[in-house]
């Protein structure tokens, strides 16, 4: 007998307009939630958490290529480098979603996409690739548009869902929210083991967006 | 004294970790005889808050199964002299008549739960949407001396050990749902998704050896259907081993372990042939199905349009 996994797996824009405070900020707050993450996990003793970061600029590679239960996960600083190639990255991850790797029996992976520009690449093709595999199809999916820059077409249509919209993140207040709220109620979004008749009566929308604070004077 | 029951029963259900009830519901009743057919029935309530009242919905859907699984068996083989039925005919009303009757049954009981339960200032709910909140899956199963049929709608497992001790899982869908997904009762038209075990037993050493029947918390706390499969054939070794009263004994704790794991609701229940077959076996062609009458052209309706079918001996429903 084995827990049932949840495979969350960070999608990271590591272009050049994340240098400097962005980079700095999304960096302190993944730390700075991965404790959360935790006690989340904690709350659900039948669901096993397992990490994932996939960071991309001029290539996409795995920052943390294998699952790393959330217990054994310690953040590591992502850099910048470069172009926003998301196709790529989710070309990427596309492959992981698949049967095998991922296992039959498992809970909703989460996909969570943190970016502040316009991809460069051909990401509509990535995105078809998600969406070509069974798991990518019923993933739970976030998106963090970093700053005014940010294309939110394109993280309206990763999220696929017209009911769901890109959290805003135009401070780094914001940011820390946004990263927190993606790294706990989507995991508990995913990890929520109910049963549901396919039927389109009864979509939920799988969780609310959190409203953030915007009293900073630092916007992006 | 009477004698010794063909099949011993288990039947057991935990609830799920951190759950604040338990909505599964289980059944197990008969002796597998013309006049008593063995009926087991399980199902899961989804639990989720559009579906708020599964734990009724799963309860109705087990009691129902087996108010229709009785009427089958009576239909299987009638009192008296009264001649039974084709094989042929009894498999298309297993196969078309005993879904869609069992699905109407199941949402007019829901419905008029509705009616009576629910405040009048409530907001006015769709049919539809008031049935949605009953939603739940379920698996039943009916053994009489001639024929071993079953149902399936939506998750869970119905289980079988043949006499030769081969386990298979013979209502698991072609593709299984991923994550927790399942279809539902509460399904529009969800007969049509209804899924149909039918096997004619030519001769009580050949029924099943164990027929299974459980919810997807069991199943989902193996990490792949191998390791399900190898619990069931266990369960086979036990109770050959050791006999019903002892797993019955160790099958709260087996159930509670598996719920750890899959953080789901847990239930099984269970019917053990403790029959011995004959030996040596009778010289007759196995797997023949047991001499029958032709269908009655009458009584079966065209296969395009499978209403349910007039009983050709006067039971009309």
């Amino acid at each position: 007998m084995a827990n049932r996994p949840v495979h969350f797996i960070w999608l990271l824009d590591c272009s050049y307009s994340m240098q400097g405070e962005k980079i700095g900020q999304l960096n302190y707050a993944i730390r700075e939630a991965v404790p959360e993450m935790r006690s989340v996990a904690q709350d659900n003793p039948a669901a096993q958490l397992l990490l994932r970061t996939l960071t991309f600029s001029t290539t996409a590679r795995w920052h943390h290529q294998d699952p790393v239960p959330v217990e054994n996960f310690t953040w590591q600083d992502v850099q910048v480098d470069g172009m926003t190639n998301l196709g790529e990255a989710l070309q990427l991850v596309a492959r992981e979603l698949d049967t095998p790797p991922m296992p039959q029996r498992a809970l909703k992976p989460v996909l969570a996409l943190v970016s502040d520009g316009v991809p460069t690449d051909d990401w509509k093709a990535g995105l078809r690739a998600v969406d070509a595999t069974p798991w990518g199809r019923k993933a739970v999916r976030v998106a963090i548009a970093i700053g005014a820059d940010a294309d939110r077409t394109v993280l309206q249509e990763f999220l696929g869902n017209p009911e769901l919209q890109p959290l805003d993140a135009n401070t780094p207040k914001q940011l820390a929210a946004a990263i927190r709220w993606a790294s706990t109620a989507a995991v508990k979004a995913a990890s929520q083991m109910v049963a549901g008749a396919t039927d389109p009566l009864a979509k939920q929308p799988p969780y609310a967006p959190p409203v953030l604070d915007d009293d900073d004077d630092d916007v992006w | 004294m009477p004698p010794a029951a063909l099949w011993a029963t288990l039947r057991e259900s935990v609830q799920g970790v951190n759950k604040p009830r338990n909505q599964d519901y289980c059944e197990v009743a008969g002796r597998g005889t013309a006049e008593e057919p063995l009926i087991m029935a399980v199902a899961d309530g989804h639990g989720s808050a559009a579906h708020a009242r599964s734990h009724l919905g799963s309860r109705f859907a087990v009691d129902l199964f087996v108010e229709e699984a009785r009427r089958f068996g009576a239909l299987a083989q009638p009192r008296g002299d009264e001649r039974p039925p084709s094989l042929a005919w009894l498999m298309h009303y297993a196969e078309h008549a005993f879904p869609r009757q069992l699905v109407s049954a199941w949402r007019d009981k829901v419905l008029g739960n509705w009616a009576r339960t629910s405040s009048h200032e409530e907001p006015g709910l769709t049919e539809e949407h008031k049935v949605l909140l009953y939603g739940s899956t379920l698996v039943g199963a009916v053994l009489t001396p001639r024929v071993f049929a079953a149902w399936q709608l939506g998750d869970g497992e119905l289980t079988v050990v043949d006499d030769a001790g081969r386990v298979s899982v013979p209502l698991a869908p072609a593709e299984a749902d991923l994550g927790d997904e399942t279809e539902s009762l509460c399904t529009p038209e969800a007969w049509l998704r209804v899924r149909t075990h039918w096997a004619p037993v030519t001769a009580p050493w050949r029924a099943p050896r164990l027929v299974a029947l459980s919810t997807d918390g069991l199943s989902k706390s193996f990490a792949s259907d191998r390791g399900f499969l190898q619990f069931m054939a266990g369960l086979d070794d036990r109770l050959s081993a050791e006999g019903a009263q002892t797993v019955r004994a160790v099958l709260p704790q087996w159930l509670a372990r598996a719920s750890q794991h899959s953080g789901d609701d847990t239930t099984l229940v269970a019917a053990w042939h403790q029959g011995a077959p004959p030996a040596p076996e009778p010289v007759t062609a196995h797997g023949a199905p047991a001499p029958d009458g032709a269908p009655d052209p009458d009584a079966v309706p065209p296969t395009d349009h499978p209403a349910p079918p007039t009983d050709p001996h006067g039971r009309d429903e």
